[in-house]
């Protein structure tokens, strides 16, 4: 495939010979592109990112770094660099020390070694670490050193296992910005994975959504977010209404909607749809407070209002279907449950999802 | 309650710590409380060749018998925690049999066996002997520390271009090394202290320490054994403090 820096066909893995952990998993990423690896645990997500690592060895399929095949080939030489979900920090050596263990291991001189993973630790901002052993480094620090001793060889791929899950929120979005800085700086093709789809949305070129083995989406951010697929990404990707959809005119682009009855949408939507039948996926925010334009209209029964500050979710039936809408925090002022609200929506802010 | 603790622990360790005066004694048998003071017995004991070479006998047993454990016991332990394969209760059980099997039994068994191979009396007899019994615990101390050992360092080092060997050397033995210590150190104090097994196998130039004690005591119940006791007491108490400092200062 041009262009494909890493390429994997067709995975298949099964642990126990029944239940298959990978179902033909097939991805690519071009070089330097920051890919995440998305779904809730046992989705497949780990064990495709073991195997690419060489942890674990597919049934079928191949993973191919820069042109390479990976068939045969053990972790020790694949030169992909690591970062476990624990970090995996060897607790008997200093920062520094962990840092140069890759160099080592090829055979750079020490001297040369040590300068290498000094410049490495002042790059991930822990200069002046470098002799602090594991236990004395907090768990962002413990984070970074693991970063730049997966970086420090140079490897093929960057490969990151939820690093981020055991800390606190304000630190893990300090992280994320600066594991993407750095890999920006650095150019290196990254494959994150993570369970968070708001981390998702933040670090990556692209999103793979996975579940139950497979590949749910593999699109940008926006794109997932936007156009998802199926239900299951709509749900899993940030918040949503999902609501049954009947296409009645479709040169129109007029359908059914669950509750809200006749609505316009998108015509070329409207025409792919098979049967005719689908899910229409409201965002909450695309439900906007009526403008004179909006094509779609309704009235919110509020029930329950939570204030975000910036924002604020409304929360009310209208129709006979629950609906969420997100509106901005100074309109939200003085809506309380009870609340008669008028909103709108226009057939480009919505989505339909085949059934 | 707590009285009773000390009243309890006062009737374990009485015994242990009468030996240290008696050691000073100046009397000509074991007697206590001693009627005079003196250190004639520690002269004895480091001038007389039949106590120091039963000494110099049972370090280099036990500290062949340690070894010897060791190069056992790593891939016994290895293999039974990491692998699944058929048979592996029947070899933990197997492992562990020394430990359950009353010591005389296991002495007469290795009389036979080892006169029949001509090791009787001999070094590599006793030794052999030795590791045998050796074996349960170092593999009970190795086996703990290897279940807690968090696998991923290895996949990190191998993921950084360590080749398994290596990863085993540098990550593996030294994040273990206190489990291989103490696996270590217990096979040495197993050793060191046996004596049923010793009585049966060690011969006139083969003597154990434990055995020369033992033999001592029948014929006559020379103060030399307090003194020995005493050092050997002062030394495991000097090891167990070493080894607290060690790890207070480790954090």
């Amino acid at each position: 495939m041009d262009g494909a820096y890493l390429e994997i066909r067709d995975l298949v893995k099964s642990y126990d010979g029944k239940t298959r952990a990978l179902d033909r998993v097939s991805l690519s990423a071009r070089r330097g592109e920051f890919v995440t690896f998305l779904g809730p645990s046992g989705s497949g997500k780990t064990t495709t990112l073991m195997v690419i690592a060489g942890f674990e060895a597919p049934d079928a399929g191949l993973v191919r770094v820069a042109g390479q095949s990976m068939a045969g080939v053990p972790p020790h030489k694949r030169g992909i660099g690591v970062v476990f979900q624990n970090y995996a920090l060897f607790p008997h050596r200093t920062a520094l020390q962990n840092v140069m263990f890759p160099l080592l291991m090829r055979k750079v001189p020490r001297a040369q070694a040590a300068r290498k993973a000094a410049e490495m630790l002042d790059l991930v901002g822990l200069a002046d670490f470098g002799n602090r052993h594991p236990r004395q480094l907090s768990g962002g620090q413990q984070q970074r050193v693991a970063l730049a001793r997966a970086l420090v060889f140079d490897p093929t791929l960057l490969l990151l296992d939820e690093p981020l899950g055991a800390l606190d929120k304000n630190l893990r979005e300090q992280m994320q910005l600066e594991i993407k800085r750095i890999q920006r700086a650095l150019h290196v093709t990254t494959v994150f994975v993570t369970h968070d789809q708001s981390e998702a949305m933040a670090l990556s070129d692209r999103i793979v959504v996975f579940e139950g083995g497979r590949i749910q989406q593999d699109a940008t951010p926006l794109e997932i977010y936007n156009r998802p697929r199926t239900e299951f990404v709509a749900r899993f990707v940030g918040d949503s209404n999902l609501l049954r959809a009947r296409i009645t005119d479709p040169g129109a682009g007029i359908a059914e909607v669950e509750g809200l009855g006749p609505s316009r949408v998108l015509p070329q939507q409207a025409q792919v749809l098979p049967n005719g039948q689908g899910t229409l996926l409201l965002r909450p925010e695309a439900l906007a407070p009526a403008e004179a334009d909006a094509p779609n209209r309704l009235v919110l029964a509020v029930e329950e209002v939570v204030h975000f500050g910036d924002s604020a979710l409304l929360i009310g039936r209208a129709g006979g279907v629950t609906l969420r809408a997100r509106i901005g925090g100074r309109a939200a002022q003085g809506i309380g449950a009870g609340a008669q609200v008028p909103l709108g929506w226009r057939p480009d802010a919505a989505h339909l999802i085949g059934a | 309650m707590i009285a009773l603790g000390w009243l309890v622990a006062m009737f374990v360790a009485a015994p242990l710590l009468v030996v240290i005066p008696i050691s000073f004694s100046d009397a000509v048998s074991l007697e206590f409380p001693p009627p005079s003071w003196g250190l004639r017995y520690y002269q004895a004991y480091f001038a007389d060749p039949r106590w120091t070479q039963p000494t110099i006998n049972s370090l280099i047993i036990a500290t062949a018998v340690a070894a010897l454990t060791m190069v056992l016991v790593t891939p016994a332990a290895f293999a039974l925690v990491r692998h699944r394969f058929g048979g592996k209760g029947a070899v933990n059980l197997l492992l562990m049999l020394p430990m359950v099997v009353p010591h005389i039994v296991i002495a007469i068994g290795y009389y036979a066996f080892l006169s029949d191979i001509g090791l009787l009396q001999s070094f590599p007899g006793v030794i052999l002997a030795h590791t045998a019994l050796s074996v349960p615990v170092a593999f009970l101390v190795l086996t703990a520390s290897l279940k807690g050992f968090d696998r991923t360092l290895e996949r990190a080092a191998l993921s950084l271009g360590a080749a398994p060997w290596q990863a085993f050397l540098h990550v593996t033995v030294p994040v273990l090394w206190p489990g291989f210590a103490a696996a270590a150190l217990f096979a040495f104090v197993q050793s060191f202290d046996e004596t049923v097994v010793a009585i049966f196998v060690s011969g006139a130039t083969t003597e154990t320490l434990p055995r020369r004690m033992f033999d001592s005591i029948r014929m006559q119940a020379d103060p030399v054994i307090a003194v020995v006791s005493t050092l050997l007491f002062g030394v495991v108490a000097l090891l167990a403090l070493a080894a607290m400092l060690r790890r207070r200062a480790g954090g």
